[in-house]
């Protein structure tokens, strides 16, 4: 029954292993994109393997693992977003034929990572899925051996790492001290038995807890290492870092909350535990990571770092969803996830093409674009729109819901309002990108490429749902609204 | 289900930018021939519009109505009253003659051409929609084509002002974003459905919302919400400082949209939504909008005479102009209200015309300094080479001066006739004429300083309007002046909406 539920992750394994093998006895193959493609159809094998294991919820492996409609979506996640940053490694130049089975194992193992931090149920599990994404990462950021910023970009994540990790760990033993328990239901069963009365030491856990979830989201005031990752990462990594990881760490952090901290009441709404009050706190890292990523990003001048803090901001949205704790919020959280998803991923995916064809990624390079590669700006101009939160793209509706739920709620008006008008605040940087691609025209000789077959599919398979979700998005938030309740 | 012309005057400019995105690169007229019709038809479908629009009839007209997304009972509603047929007839009417004022477009005439139609059904769009969220979407959507026809067909600082037009636009909608959530929420049953809000605008009263730790009244917040979204599209003094930038930095016939249209936007909104959703709200506000109108009168009209720029001096005027609708509309009188509606209309014309006007000025000696910045002459005695652009010149500026028998007389004079109506206001229609006083005195020192005079020698070249331009301008002089004798055909349309809107205010 437990190994049947976990068949998604063995499935992955499996090929994974498999992927190994096959690479250590036929050394040819990673002369040609097999590692990638064969990424792609484990993810599609494992996805599979979900929709097999999507009714299957409830415990797992004696507590370890939670698996419930949240698991399922966050299983579909990776794998997607996965699958779709091996696609687009197809054609990048910087990860080239020498590092190929290697990166394309490293990314699998770091999404069975994902979804080991994801279902996680108790803490342990909780820090070997932690962990197993972080070591993973470290390796991807330096994966351009030469790249000194590369190199950098790896330490910087690894002391970071460590130091937030570290916490974490001292967290959870304090939490271990207070309640004698690792496993997240026995946690809430000790808590509730208190009757409200924690001593201050639980509160200052629950902070040095969520250091390890704020690593990982990215999230004030442990967001530090994301712009000089993602600069110094090869595009494809730091794409998927922008994606996946971050999604992992709200998974637990949704798991940790709803079921360590929380009650489900007979309407199957959640209440907080008695004593514990995160909404307030909540509310004001939330206001904190988006101010942060905001106001930093207008001063940047390379694309991926501007996109690097954009990501920050749009965790410090995400979190205004943790505020409210209502089904509807969580549905809201979820859409939202996969919105950015697709609008992210395509964001850093025209960074890639156009890190390949002029050699870096300030926004000096992107002058003129528009105008040469038409398609490549119309698809930037979509997924920065779509971010920003323009009606008529995702991205808006995405806000449209949070901000939705939020404004029911009494006494966070000002958390509404910062959010809001943080996003024009954001106009102003992702248009520093479009500006340079559509209001100047470029210095010099003009570097143009026809895209091949493949990135023009893939774009469009990202840009089409970007504008269809922003028009009609009913389907997709009834299936989050499925997965919240399940 | 009867003939959906609201949506095809909407969305035909749409299917238009997908036809000439489709069409080839190097045919430059093509693309151009492609745009009258995809605004022709529209324009066409206008006078049908108002040929069978139903005057006596204060309730909504052509309504097409159908589910869009269940989950929070989002219709495809669209409709026009009294209230928006005068600005839907502009709308199409301006986007037609716009075509034509620029043709003289070289650059990107296929992407410039493709904007314009875009922008064309986000406007429709607006005056059309019933439903919050669909009037939201079509509000957004505009802003996108607006920042790239300034920011690449525009002047010399067109960057700067594109972004600066598009970061105050979107300051002001998501805080009406925000506003629209709420009133979702706080209405039973939940909808944005802007008539059933209306309808139901009881419900919003003694309730409360805290902010900063204070608490306020739910409709105060949610009017000033709405307005401040407003006040910038107007734009109300002191959200004004985008205007004079994206005015004077965008191509002509942006110019003529963004003065003859998107300006009127605001005040069209506070009067969809302020009105009659907060009654309440708007007879507490009335003061303070009465006192904004004021200043905008007057300081748009000081800034105007400042100007050495005849552009700029046209983009202040428009700030001094749409104080004249503010006023009238916070004077709670029917002669007031129906003066700011027409006020609207008038100025959409007549503003046009202006801004049409420079912009042939400029497609032929390449400034519009009515005095350069070191002192030099700009333009001078330009009547003695062009006296046809001249003649236009005057009709237009006479009709925006209020000279009667010409359009801005009748709205402008209907404006104070209503406020002074109102014994409230009385002291404000005295200051408030000052400005009509102002506004003589720097349109006549424009005309005299630009047209009158001796030739400045370097001007000694310049051409009269051709032909062209004379009828890209005919239609909106004919306008001008029939309405000026005979205002009767706007004000029947609008009539009874806005008597309706009256009483559910409860006055008049």
């Amino acid at each position: 029954m437990s190994l049947k539920a976990f068949l998604p992750e063995l499935t992955l394994v499996g090929f994974l292993s498999a992927l190994f093998l096959l690479d250590g006895f036929v050394p040819k193959l990673r002369e040609n994109r097999f590692p990638l493609v064969w990424v792609m159809v484990s993810c599609l094998g494992a996805a599979l393997a979900t929709k097999a294991a999507s009714n299957l919820t409830g415990p797992f492996f004696n507590g370890m693992v939670l698996s419930n409609g949240l698991s399922t979506f966050f299983r579909y996640f990776f794998f997607f977003s996965c699958g779709a940053t091996a696609y687009l490694t197809l054609s990048s130049k910087e990860i080239d034929s020498r590092g190929r089975s290697e990166f394309s194992i490293l990314l699998l193992c770091l999404t069975f990572g994902l979804s080991l931090m994801a279902l996680s149920n108790h803490f342990l599990m909780l820090y070997i899925g932690i962990e197993t994404v972080s070591i993973i990462s470290f390796v991807l950021a330096g994966f351009s051996r030469e790249s000194l910023r590369s190199n950098e970009a790896s330490f910087k994540y690894l002391v970071y790492g460590a130091v937030s990790s570290g916490l974490m760990i001292f967290g959870i033993s304090l939490i271990y001290g207070y309640t004698g328990t690792l496993a997240y239901p026995q946690i809430a069963e000790a808590l509730v038995k208190n009757n409200g009365a924690h001593p201050y030491v639980f509160y200052l856990a629950l902070f040095l807890v969520y250091a390890g979830f704020a690593y990982k989201i990215s999230s004030f005031p442990f967001h530090f290492w994301t712009p000089d990752v993602y600069e110094g990462a090869p595009t494809p990594v730091a794409t998927f870092f922008s994606v996946g990881p971050k999604a992992a760490g709200f998974g637990a952090l949704l798991h940790f909350i709803l079921t360590a901290l929380s009650q489900k009441d007979g309407n199957g709404q959640w209440t907080m535990i008695p004593g514990i009050q995160l909404a307030p706190i909540l509310a004001v890292l939330s206001a904190t990571t988006m101010v942060v990523g905001n106001l930093s990003a207008i001063a940047q001048t390379n694309v991926k770092r501007i996109l690097a803090f954009s990501s920050i901001a749009h965790v410090g949205y995400v979190l205004m969803g943790f505020v409210v704790m209502t089904p509807a919020a969580f549905s809201s959280i979820i859409f939202y996830l996969i919105v950015y998803c697709a609008m992210n991923l395509g964001a850093f995916w025209v960074v890639g093409i156009v890190t390949d064809l002029q050699g870096n990624d300030d926004v000096s390079s992107f002058r003129g674009l528009g105008w040469n590669m038409p398609f490549l700006g119309v698809c930037m101009a979509i997924f920065l729109f779509s971010l920003t939160g323009i009606p008529l793209f995702s991205g808006f509706i995405g806000k449209f819901l949070l901000f939705g739920a939020l404004i029911q709620v009494p006494g966070y008006l000002w958390l509404a309002l910062l959010g809001v008008l943080n996003s024009v605040v954001s106009l102003y940087y992702y248009m520093k990108i479009l500006k340079a691609m559509w209001l100047e025209r470029p210095e010099g000789e003009v570097k143009a490429l026809r895209l091949p077959l493949t990135q023009i599919v893939g774009l469009l398979g990202l840009a089409v749902p970007t504008i269809v979700l922003g028009l009609f998005f009913s389907p997709v938030l009834e299936l989050a609204q499925k997965w919240v309740a399940q | 289900m009867q003939f959906p012309i609201l949506s095809l005057m909407t969305f035909i400019p749409l299917l238009g930018m997908l036809v000439i995105l489709a069409l080839p690169k190097d045919k430059p007229n093509l693309v151009r021939w492609t745009s009258v019709i995809f605004t022709g038809v529209p324009l066409l479908l206008g006078v049908w519009l108002y040929r069978h629009f139903d005057a006596s009839n204060a309730s909504v007209q052509f309504v097409e109505r159908a589910s869009w997304i269940k989950a929070f009972n989002i219709e495809y509603y669209m409709g026009i009253d009294g209230l928006s047929i005068p600005m839907v007839l502009l709308t199409v009417l301006l986007s037609f003659l716009c075509v034509f004022a620029s043709w003289g477009i070289e650059k990107g005439v296929k992407g410039y051409y493709a904007m314009f139609l875009f922008l064309e059904s986000g406007m429709m769009g607006v005056f059309c929609a019933l439903d919050f969220f669909l009037f939201f979407l079509f509000w957004e959507v505009m802003l996108l084509p607006m920042y790239f026809l300034i920011g690449i067909w525009g002047g010399k600082d067109k960057v700067y002002a594109a972004i600066k037009f598009f970061l105050y636009t979107l300051a002001g909608s998501v805080l009406m974003l925000l506003a629209m959530l709420a009133m979702y929420y706080y209405s039973e049953p939940h909808t944005f459905d802007l008539l059933a809000l209306a309808e139901n605008h009881k419900q919003f009263l003694d309730k409360t919302v805290t902010l900063f730790g204070a608490t306020y009244a739910l409709d105060k917040i949610l009017w000033l919400g709405l307005f401040i979204g407003f006040a910038i599209k107007v734009p109300i003094w002191p959200f004004h400082t985008w205007l004079p930038w994206a005015h004077v930095e965008a191509p002509t016939a942006v110019s003529v949209i963004l003065a003859g249209v998107l300006l009127k936007m605001g005040t069209y909104g506070l009067l969809r939504m302020n009105y009659p959703i907060f009654p309440e709200a708007t007879q507490w506000a009335s003061t303070a909008l009465m006192i904004l109108g004021v200043i905008n009168i007057i300081y748009g009209a000081l800034c105007a005479m400042a100007q050495k720029d005849l552009k700029k001096l046209v983009a202040y005027s428009s700030v001094s102009h749409m104080g004249y609708v503010i006023m009238g509309m916070a004077s709670f009188t029917t002669a007031g209200v129906n003066g700011a509606v027409m006020q609207m209309f008038n100025h959409g014309t007549s503003t046009a015309m202006m801004f049409l006007l420079v912009g042939v000025a400029y497609d032929r000696v390449h400034h519009r300094w009515i005095v350069k910045p070191d002192g030099s002459k700009g333009f001078g005695g330009i009547a003695a080479v062009a006296p046809v652009y001249t003649g236009m010149m005057a009709i237009a500026l006479f009709a925006s001066l209020g000279l009667p028998g010409l359009s801005g007389f009748i709205s402008e004079a209907l404006v104070f006739l209503g406020t002074f109506s109102n014994p409230k206001y009385q002291s404000y229609v005295v200051i408030g004429s000052i400005g009509i006083l102002l506004g003589a005195a720097y349109l006549l020192w424009m005309f005299m300083r630009v047209f009158l005079g001796p030739l400045n020698e370097e001007h000694k070249d310049m051409t009269d309007m051709n032909w062209r331009e004379r009828l890209t301008l005919l239609p909106l002089c004919v306008l001008v002046i029939v309405l000026g004798v005979y205002p009767m055909p706007v004000l029947n349309l609008m009539g009874p909406t806005i008597a309706k809107l009256l009483a559910a205010l409860g006055v008049a």
